[in-house]
């Protein structure tokens, strides 16, 4: 059974299911919600000997095959490593989403992203197919965009999720064409294959791909200097943002380095990229968390941090690198989830999750600090959560660098990291201190709307207590889930031991010295936000996209203004003087060995002849009409005339189509013209020369074109193969309807998504006001071309 | 625009209208017709309800579908797609046949499909027609707002 596949098509199905079951009505629906991802969790779970033990689980489905595209999905000891993160901490955010939107219609809205979010996540670390991945991580884009503009009546949010729609979706385009050039270069996208092929690091092709693919995964996991969107990301509902910034959204990118790892890591390029990279972004993130009095800012920061730290970790191919790797990863799930849940819950308790008007909450809310301050200890790294681990075997790694050789680039990350751990440290015991334990706050005090029940804050609590536990008991699953993951990354089997006291070692030390310095910056707090305050806000790449993103609404702005401010005419002039000149360059200058056979040509029957009077008559009448109405009518007597056409050569389902076409199109010409200012001059000014000259080549290319085409032989025509197998293999005797839905289903398919792109921009745009509004705009714009109305103009069309 | 003859013929035809646009999708693998072509006899069928009611009265009943009717069709379509993937490749037709009495009755994701494209099919239509008489509606009422469009 495929398991695999049938996970994910669970985790989609359920998503609209949970949907249309409106589980706003009772927060019983926490528990089904949380089951089918415990349920993947615990499959996962399960399959972890056999993966330990070197078994790999592989489903290959076939898309396109003509194509050489396939769904290929594996469960290694990464994919499972991850998978469990997704599934395991998604079951405790689903529980939690269902007491946080309690009684809000909107809940089973938020399920349906959060499932088909954990679907499109899963699916990524579970890919095996460079193209696969590439579907889900775009799938995890757009969930993500829809998750952070869920409260779209606040514009902080919807912004925020624009941006990081954009600097996502950008990389994810630059991501997909290195992993083209890196898949035509072996000739499979199998990620497999590609990373068993000999000699790949070497290859000619490999800079631009990596560099390429380096682009996606660092604006997917906000590595500097695309790092500005991810506080922007905090407007989602904070279930969004635990789960997209400690589990998933932003580990993407991480994972995906992780998974080349084993076939790139030597490369200089790798190492000096990931390390730079890395390293600045974890300093930034970390130093400049200890700046922001909203606790999902601070925590976005910090969050920053982490990742910086992952990437640059990944840049070693070193044991401990590995292993601070693995249990960064498994450590900040555990802890940066329920700090992010736990501010939900004073945000939803409070009001406000700003620390300015917070204090003495222990006393209120006692089950949430003791949460809170379990996984603040994890965040400060001190003995003996799990990130007391993570952090020892991170600053191991870059004490051996620097015992063994590599002393600058040991020392120097050594104390990058350091610096990031303490303010990292100072930033959460400040969120402790001011929330929870200190008597006045800065502002007026927030008061407590309502306590939150035991259910609300249990998931937070037990993440906590699962860190906790796992730092204890480590020797009980390292070798299990751990060990594998680090065979996955370095490409060779792997045997871990991690101890929690490893002796009065220089990294211990350190330890211990970075947390008495955490205390230090907890007291002078004031003094570095004071100099944080001080730095002017041009300088951030937040400044830069924002005055990149200004630089393309005035491109567009002016390209609309410079082809289309004009009047309707001049603008279709344009457009069918184009239509000519492509079909005159068709008809001279292409195929000059077309030989056009003369001999189907047949003498027209009476009836048709009386059909060709009648479409004349009712071109010569639109020309000659004096009003709008009776040109409207007249050009549907042609309409008309063609389907008859249809119907004498035996084409029902074309003539019902032109007909119906014909028949809407002039109810909806007459209903566009009841907008229009009657024209008193209708008809006067219209057999200008360029028009006269336009209509008849239209005409005389139209046919010209359609008589070429019709008469020419061009290999052997494909009709007769659909006439014979409509009914065999299309099981439809209507021919030309198993064309449109089944021969040619991927033509339909694109028209139809046409179909739906246009009437959503008719549904925008024929909003009358907004449609004046612009067209007022315009008018102005060209009207009096003076720099500042156009400025004006262009910040309105900004909102 | 509410001429009580109009409305009687809506009332009557437009219904029956609607039945004629199903029972073209139904037939349409067999014989003339089809989901684009269902979707624009369905489209006209409401168009009639707008003639006659109003559009403002058209879209307290049929606007709430409007914008999901759209969204349903591409997702349909896709799970056509997707279906097809079980059976060898993305867009493979899949077929289930019944035999119930002595007539044969079959099942198929192109079917699935079509249904889709009928989908969009009559929501596009509908959120243009539906916009534009509007717009239109609101022109004959006020004549100052006759000045927007002007193109």
């Amino acid at each position: 059974m495929p398991v695999l596949a049938l996970s994910l098509v669970s985790l989609f199905v359920a998503a609209p299911v949970f949907w249309l079951l409106k589980p706003h009505r009772s927060t019983a629906f926490a528990w089904l919600a949380a089951l089918l991802p415990a349920i993947i969790t615990l499959w996962q779970v399960l399959q972890l000997p056999a993966i330990a033990s070197g078994a790999v689980l592989t489903e290959r489905f076939q898309w396109a095959p003509t194509l050489g595209l396939e769904l290929a999905l594996r469960l290694d000891g990464l994919a499972v490593f991850f998978g469990l993160v997704v599934t395991g901490i998604g079951a405790f955010i689903a529980f939690y989403t269902a007491y946080y939107f309690e009684h809000d219609e909107r809940q089973g809205l938020f399920y349906l992203l959060l499932y088909a979010f954990m679907g499109s996540m899963l699916g990524l670390v579970w890919s095996d197919d460079l193209l696969t991945l590439f579907v889900f991580w775009e799938g995890t884009s757009i969930t993500s965009y829809l998750l952070i503009a869920f409260k779209s009546d606040y514009k902080g949010a919807v912004d925020g999720a624009r941006r990081a729609l954009i600097v996502t979706t950008a990389g994810g385009l630059a991501m997909l064409a290195g992993m083209i050039v890196l898949g035509l270069h072996v000739g499979s996208f199998n990620i497999s294959t590609i990373l068993a092929t000999p000699g790949i690091a070497t290859a000619a092709v490999t800079p631009v791909a990596l560099a390429l693919i380096f682009l996606g995964a660092f604006t997917k996991s906000a590595q500097f200097p695309f790092q500005f969107w991810l506080p922007g990301a905090m407007a989602a509902p904070t279930p969004a943002s635990a789960y997209l910034h400690s589990a998933t959204m932003v580990k993407a990118g991480v994972f995906l380095l992780a998974r080349l790892h084993p076939a790139f890591s030597e490369l200089p390029m790798w190492f000096w990229t990931l390390f730079l990279v890395g390293g600045v972004t974890m300093v930034l993130g970390g130093v400049s968390s200890i700046r922001y009095t909203d606790m999902k800012a601070l925590l976005a920061y910090a969050t920053v941090a982490i990742l910086g730290t992952l990437v640059m970790l990944l840049a070693f191919s070193e044991k401990y690198a590995y292993e601070a790797f693995v249990v960064i990863v498994a450590a900040h799930a555990l802890y940066k989830a329920p700090l992010f849940l736990s501010a939900g819950i004073i945000d939803h308790a409070y009001g406000t999750r700003d620390l300015r008007k917070l204090a003495g909450l222990a006393r209120r809310v006692p089950l949430v600090m003791v949460t809170m301050v379990l996984a603040a200890v994890s965040m400060a790294g001190a003995p003996p959560m799990l990130g007391f681990l993570a952090k020892e075997l991170m600053l191991e790694n870059f004490y051996q660098l620097y015992e063994h050789g590599e002393w600058l680039v040991g020392g120097a990350s050594f104390v990058a990291a350091a610096l990031a751990a303490l303010f990292m440290a100072g930033a959460i015991l400040t969120l402790l201190w001011e929330a929870f334990f200190r008597r006045q706050p800065d502002e007026e005090a927030a008061h407590l709307h309502h306590a939150p029940s035991f259910w609300f804050v249990a998931p937070a609590l037990l993440l906590t207590v699962l860190g906790a536990v796992g730092a204890l008991f480590t020797g009980w699953y390292e070798n299990l889930l751990f060990a594998p993951a680090i065979a996955a990354i370095s490409g060779e089997a792997a045997i871990v031991g991690f101890k929690l006291w490893h002796g009065w070692t220089p990294v211990f030390i350190t330890s211990l010295v970075i947390l008495a310095l955490g205390v230090g910056v907890l007291l002078a707090r004031g003094l570095f936000r004071r100099a944080f305050a001080g730095v002017p806000a041009r300088v951030s790449s937040l400044a830069v996209y924002d005055a990149l993103i200004d630089l393309i609404y005035r491109f567009a702005f002016r390209l609309t203004t410079l082809i289309q401010g004009s009047p309707m005419a001049p603008q279709l002039s344009v457009t069918l003087l184009a239509g000519v000149a492509v079909m005159a360059y068709a008809l001279f200058f292409t195929n000059a060995e077309t030989s056009v056979v003369l001999d189907s040509l047949e003498i027209p029957s009476v009836t048709e002849w009386v059909f060709f009077a009648l479409a004349i008559f009712g071109a010569l009448t639109t020309v000659h009409a004096r009003s709008r109405l009776s040109a409207i009518i007249a050009i549907g007597v042609v309409g008309v005339t063609v389907t008859l056409f249809f119907v004498v050569f035996g084409a029902p389902d074309l003539a019902l189509t032109q007909l119906l076409i014909e028949v809407l199109t002039v109810i909806l010409l007459v209903l566009v013209f009841f907008r229009v200012r009657p024209d008193p001059q209708f008809g006067r000014d219209r057999r200008t020369p360029l028009r006269v000259f336009m209509a008849l080549a239209m005409g005389f290319f139209g046919f010209a074109v359609v008589m070429i085409n019709h008469l020419s032989q061009v290999g052997e025509s494909i009709s007769p193969y659909f006439i014979e197998n409509s009914l065999p293999f299309g099981k439809g005797a209507n021919v030309v309807n198993v064309i449109l839905v089944d021969f040619r289903g991927y033509d339909t398919m694109g028209e139809i998504t046409v179909l739906g792109v246009a009437a959503l921009g008719g549904y925008a745009l024929l909003r009358s006001p907004q449609l004046h509004a612009l067209r007022q705009r315009i008018n102005a714009v060209r009207s009096s071309r003076t720099p500042a109305s156009e400025q004006k103009v262009v910040e309105a069309g900004h909102d | 625009m509410t001429e009580i003859y109009l409305r009687l013929v809506d009332l009557i035809l437009t219904p029956i209208i609607m039945l004629i646009a199903i029972m073209l999708f139904l037939r349409g693998h067999d014989l003339p017709g089809g989901g684009f072509i269902a979707g624009l006899v369905f489209a006209a069928a409401i168009e009639l309800t707008i003639l006659a009611r109003g559009a403002e009265a058209t879209r307290e009943r049929y606007g709430p579908w409007l914008a999901p009717l759209i969204g349903l069709g591409l997702s349909l379509a896709v799970t056509a797609g997707l279906i097809g993937i079980y059976g060898g490749g993305f867009f493979r037709g899949m077929w289930l046949e019944f035999y119930v009495g002595g007539g044969k009755l079959k099942l198929g994701t192109p079917q699935l499909f079509d249904l889709g494209v009928m989908l969009v099919v009559i929501g596009m239509a509908i959120t243009y027609l539906l916009r534009l008489s509007e717009a239109a509606e609101a022109a004959t009422r006020t004549p100052t707002a006759r000045e927007g469009g002007q193109s």
